[in-house]
């Protein structure tokens, strides 16, 4: 009876198991300055994530910390251009690719400032363009990992990650990054988002993911001359939705036009409208992931320090 | 994966490793009592598997590189990186080759200027997010044909953009 694979020590010589290893310590090693990691997911596409996601970050920039932006949605990359950083080219040097600054210095990275034109997507090299879909999952999860582990991000508070929609991404974020802080939720008041967030919820609880929070976008109209808002979907789904999953509820926004407009115009909302309804409810919700995440103004890393 | 000299018994070594050429991996492996040797080549669907978990057949020699993967297995089209009236890379065959210079490219817009109110306007604006406003201006200046920028089209971007 010849030997077996168990009979035979090592791997073949590649060291399989030695280079992951060392891609995690990469990692490790990168993400040991950052604070806190936080991903913003959504269980549907066009819920607003990441317009919520550049304005969370910039009103938490805005009270003090250091703070950068991962754009994880590899295909549908929307952060350079809300930012206003889209032109810019990342420097790659031994050390690492140092980020963009954006808005209240944040270190921002995305996928788009990589391409060379606004037309082109996100291909990957593979045996056949078929085959190129097949691998596309494997391929982002390496990607995105080489996003974390290689940006020279620096001392961070906090590192928010716009992730992709679909619920599938946060158990992919969970293997690629350990040490997540946690997750916020974005939905709209419609049932049809909800049932679709449910599932990311029950998901992020079985896989023991902390939930920092749901937000409800689009949950009125803010009226600029009268100052209310008027109802849009039947109201109050969203903080029963956060009570259901015993999660803290970080509040809704009103849509607001100038809102997307600002998105296109790459100036965060909240930079720019403080005092507007949304301004305010951005800021608090800012207050409010802090608190969540114990981050204190007394204690906020110096910006730019690596 | 492994490979077994049936003549010996014996686990064989990994000799050399190359490629991919033309999607396939080349690693030779040698018996080290009879030194009877093999080599492995892989079809490129087993080429394609390596490649996507970033590790190497016959291990590294070096650390990988940053942005390794990303850089390595993004497609990029004939077309592209070509005429793009942006900035030429110094080195045509690699189209990251302009992010590898140690010289930051920043979207400047060249060629606008700024009316003396206009400046003092924008400089008005909290220096975290003045630059980007001023990019955001100037961008939309430019798409309306404008070299100048004045109160009036600075007041036209604010309504237009939603500042």
């Amino acid at each position: 009876m010849p030997k077996t694979y168990k009979d035979l020590a090592g791997d073949g010589g590649s060291n399989i198991v030695g280079q992951v290893t060392e891609q995690l310590a990469r990692l490790r090693a990168r993400m040991q300055d950052i604070r806190n990691k936080v991903a913003v997911v959504s269980g549907k596409g066009g819920v607003g994530k990441s317009a919520i996601t550049v304005n969370l970050a910039t009103a938490v920039a805005m009270q003090g910390a250091a703070v950068g932006i991962l754009d994880a949605d590899l295909n549908g990359p929307s952060i350079a251009k809300m930012t206003g950083v889209r032109g810019q080219r990342p420097v790659i040097t031994a050390k690492g690719v140092q980020p963009v600054q954006g808005p209240a210095e944040m270190r921002i990275m995305s996928m788009d400032l990589l391409l060379p034109h606004d037309e082109t997507p996100v291909t990957w090299q593979a045996t056949t363009p078929t085959d190129a879909y097949v691998w596309r999952s494997s391929m982002e999860g390496t990607a995105l990992r080489e996003f974390l582990s290689d940006t020279i991000w620096g001392a961070l508070d906090c590192l928010f990650l716009d992730l992709p929609p679909g619920t599938d991404r946060i158990a992919a974020l969970a293997d690629i990054l350990p040490g997540l802080t946690g997750i916020i939720l974005v939905t709209i008041p419609s049932e049809v988002s909800h049932l679709v967030v449910r599932k990311s919820l029950a998901l992020a609880r079985n896989l023991n993911i902390p939930m920092l929070g749901l937000i409800e976008n689009m949950t009125g109209y803010d009226c600029q001359y009268c100052q209310t808002v008027g109802e849009l979907f039947r109201p109050g789904q969203g903080p029963r939705l956060a009570r259901d999953f015993g999660i803290r509820f970080l509040g809704e926004l009103p849509f607001d036009p100038r809102l997307a407009r600002s998105g296109d115009s790459g100036i965060p909302f909240v930079a720019i409208h403080q005092e507007t309804m949304t301004g305010r409810m951005f800021q608090a919700m800012a207050r409010e992931l802090s608190v969540a995440i114990g981050l204190e103004p007394e204690g906020y890393i110096e910006r730019g320090k690596e | 994966m492994k490979f077994l000299c049936l003549s010996c018994d014996e686990g064989m070594k990994l000799e050399t490793a190359s490629g991919p050429h033309d999607g396939s991996l080349e690693a030779t492996f040698v018996c080290p009592r009879c030194r009877y040797r093999v080599a492995m080549l892989t079809n490129p669907w087993e080429t394609q598997l390596v490649q996507t978990l970033g590790v190497k057949v016959g291990g590294r020699a070096a650390p990988a590189s940053p942005y390794e993967q990303v850089l390595g297995s993004l497609v990029q089209s004939e077309s592209e990186g070509q005429g793009s009236g942006g900035n030429e890379p110094t080195n045509p065959g690699c189209p990251f080759a302009d992010m590898l210079e140690q010289t930051e490219q920043t979207a400047s817009l060249s060629g606008v200027l700024w009316t003396d109110a206009a400046r003092v306007r924008i400089e008005r604006i909290p220096s975290f997010i003045r630059p980007m406003v001023q990019r955001a201006i100037e961008r939309y200046a430019l798409e309306q044909g404008h070299q100048l920028i004045t109160d009036g089209i600075m007041d036209e971007a604010r309504s237009k953009l939603g500042m």
